[in-house]
């Protein structure tokens, strides 16, 4: 990456005098602020340049505050490539100053002209008429020592590939550059005393501008449509609009009547609110019509989007599952075990709630319920209310009650029921089978199952373990207090 | 829970007549295969019209009715229990569903319904859960049980409570137990109390959850889509 594109943005800094416009400039061109001030001091003597460039750069030049709510909102802001690009080095206005002196005049120069959109004091300066161009000369000409050793040869013909990504991206700045270059250049020639008929020339350029800007809201609706749709943003919106129609009206309309004589001029003007009224008028339902229609076409788009996800969902799951069940359809135990796994990816996916965190209690025991499931083919089925987040002491309750539902699932050889409560931080989980039953005592020493992966577990990490076992079932008991680092008067 | 549920309601000498309202001919058809002898399936339907026709016309003690329906004003079992009202009395409403959305079962719940169970349940429990709800009781499967927890909050009422709005000490326990898979039998059992008593505080709590005008209830519906 170039050194130019190091540079920290063009904004308007918050160490002001009069707007920030200097220190932000220094900042900018990597110079000393006092340097800046006392040239554009001194260029303010030469006939009041400086106090232009000043007062162009306090209304071109967004604040800070105003530039990073705007690359927060777009972030490939035409003002401040350089931090949308690569914000890490962003804050070294050093690396300028490093620089050989005569790349670092060229790169500020371009890059002040260039990021303020403002190509107004070179052609004060009378240094150039033709802007674009010499522009784009100027860029591909530069040696890019980042860019790598190829594009050093680039002559003025060959303009890199990001060039052109660029002149569109900047397309707003470059043209607005080019307008007041040609009018830098018309009143030029009128100095050299070239006859200029500016009687046609300033209407038309009033419709060009006004059109220019109306388009331009076009493309920022565009754009809005996608990023977000604030009211503030619609309402600026609505009034450069206006700004817009307003400007090519009163073009086209001094243009028509010629004269400039206020009484023809107005009723041209109450002719043509009349006619336009009435064309709004015939237009307005085919219109309304034609929208609607559009309106309508875009929701079908979308729901024949949203049916093909489903459709590719349906296929990738559920219809592979059925060709499955049909291939085992003699086993009972492969075909439940295949419903059920495909049920529960289905509601996953259908019923999916993006709010709930997967770190909670229930979500994993949930989880785990499906593991268990999976591995042994009986139906585990979970009740919770309530819920938590997880820490270590849930993580070992977790474990316990995979250890408790594999049991339950293994001995009692029928669907497990699981519940789980969290009340006031006290988290209990219940597994309960119908199998035959056991005693405790009856359990060999060396079987870790039931005593160290479950009971023990549980004391280890503060909680609570039971075993009801009964010739009906069995049903094993949980329990973890609330935290004491929680609430002071937490109940145990 | 099928030997403990088997043993459960005491089965009526006449059989019970029954209506099946499901928009699946397959799902209807295997139901009727798995329901007990001592059922008479008198009548079928497959949208909300049709539901409500049948059940004017063969005014049957049982409806088997699944949450969600076609047809209507799209509002599905909901909508043929509302239209039904004038049978509420005599014909009893049994949910279905595959949904399990909380807001689903407890709309159909405070409709009038009786109680609530899965469709993946067996032939043997759901029968149990006819005549269970034929003889006045209500069926809170695990399920169900937890959303009613949910709702409710699991703290017992205090005395200066909306007796509508909290369950009772003891109800709350009968719904701890139901929601760990606890039969009603068993839940007698745990309780020392008789499966009557059982049945008496299980229908208390329908009849909460169907009053109740407690705002956090509808909202605690929405707002939870599935268990």
């Amino acid at each position: 990456m170039s050194t130019a594109f190091t540079r920290p943005p063009l904004v308007r800094s918050s160490d002001r005098i009069i707007a920030g416009v200097c220190s932000g400039l220094a900042a900018h061109l990597g110079w000393p602020v006092k340097t800046v001030r006392i040239g554009m001091a001194l260029a303010t003597l030469a006939g009041g340049a400086g106090l232009a460039f000043y007062a162009w750069l306090w209304i071109m030049v967004p604040t800070a505050d105003e530039s990073a709510r705007r690359n927060a909102r777009r972030p490939a802001s035409p003002i401040a490539p350089a931090v949308s690009l690569d914000p890490a080095f962003s804050p070294r206005p050093t690396t300028a100053q490093a620089q050989p002196a005569g790349h670092s005049a060229t790169g500020a120069a371009l890059r002040g002209t260039h990021d303020a959109g403002a190509a107004a004091p070179a052609a004060a300066g009378g240094a150039a008429a033709n802007g674009p161009a010499a522009y784009s000369a100027a860029w591909s000409a530069e040696p890019l020592p980042g860019y790598g050793p190829a594009t050093t040869g680039y002559g003025a013909a060959v303009r890199p590939p990001w060039f052109r990504v660029r002149s569109m991206r900047y397309g707003k700045e470059v043209l607005l550059g080019a307008g007041l270059l040609l009018v830098a250049g018309i009143l030029i020639a009128q100095l050299l005393g070239v006859d200029v008929p500016l009687g046609t020339l300033i209407p038309a350029a009033a419709v060009l501008g006004g059109a220019a800007i109306a388009w331009m809201q076009l493309d920022e609706t565009r754009r809005a449509g996608l990023l977000d749709k604030t009211k503030a943003d619609q309402a600026g919106g609505w009034a450069r609009l206006a700004a817009g129609l307003a400007l090519v009206v009163a073009g086209v309309l001094v243009m028509v009547s010629g004269s400039g004589s206020w009484e023809q001029t107005w009723l041209a003007l109450l002719a043509s609110v009349a006619v336009l009224g009435g064309v709004v008028l015939v237009l307005l339902p085919w219109a309304l019509k034609f929208w609607r229609d559009l309106e309508s076409e875009r929701a079908g788009r979308v729901r024949e989007t949203e049916r093909a996800e489903i459709a590719a969902h349906l296929h990738d799951s559920v219809l592979q599952t059925l060709a499955l069940i049909q291939r085992r359809a003699g086993n009972e135990h492969d075909v439940v075990r295949l419903a059920r796994a495909q049920e529960r990816e289905l509601r996953g996916w259908l019923f999916q709630d993006p709010g709930r965190d997967a770190g909670q209690l229930s979500e994993r025991i949930k989880a785990t319920a499906a593991e268990v499931e999976d591995f042994l083919g009986n139906a585990v089925e979970v009740v919770s209310v309530g819920d938590t987040a997880m820490t270590e002491a849930h993580e070992a309750l977790v474990q316990a009650s995979r250890e408790a539902m594999l049991n339950a699932s293994r001995h009692g050889g029928g669907s497990v029921s699981v519940y789980l409560e969290v009340s006031d931080g006290r988290a209990e989980v219940f597994v309960k089978d119908r199998g035959p039953g056991f005693e405790l005592n009856d359990v060999p020493e060396d079987r870790l199952g039931v005593r160290e992966s479950i009971i023990g577990r549980m004391k280890r990490h503060g909680g609570t373990a039971s075993i009801i076992s009964t010739p009906d079932g069995t049903e094993v008991r949980l329990g973890l207090p609330a935290l004491q680092t929680d609430n002071a008067e937490g109940k145990l | 829970m099928n030997n403990a549920q088997a043993t459960g309601p005491i089965r009526p000498a006449q059989p019970v007549r029954v209506v099946i309202v499901d928009d699946h001919a397959i799902f209807r058809s295997g139901l009727k295969a798995d329901l007990d002898a001592s059922i008479q399936v008198v009548g079928e339907a497959a949208t909300v019209e049709q539901a409500i026709a049948v059940i004017a016309q063969e005014r049957p003690e049982v409806v088997l009715l699944d949450v969600h329906l076609p047809g209507g004003l799209g509002g599905g079992g909901r909508e043929v229990i509302a239209g039904s009202a004038a049978l509420l009395g005599t014909t009893k409403f049994l949910a279905l569903s595959v949904s399990d959305a909380a807001e689903d079962v407890v709309a159909v719940i405070r409709a009038g319904a009786r109680g609530y169970v899965t469709k993946t349940i067996s032939g043997a429990e759901i029968t149990d859960a006819v005549f269970r709800v034929a003889g006045g009781d209500a069926v809170f499967s695990p399920r169900l049980a937890g959303f009613v927890l949910d709702a409710f909050g699991t703290a017992p009422a205090d005395i200066a409570d909306d007796e509508l709005d909290r369950l009772s000490a003891r109800e709350l326990e009968v719904m701890r137990l139901i929601a760990r898979g606890y039969s009603y039998k068993e839940v007698a059992k745990e309780l020392f109390i008789s499966i009557k008593t059982v049945e008496t505080h299980v229908s208390a709590v329908l009849r909460k959850l169907q009053l109740s005008s407690r705002h956090e209830l509808t909202k605690w519906a929405a707002e939870r889509r599935l268990l």
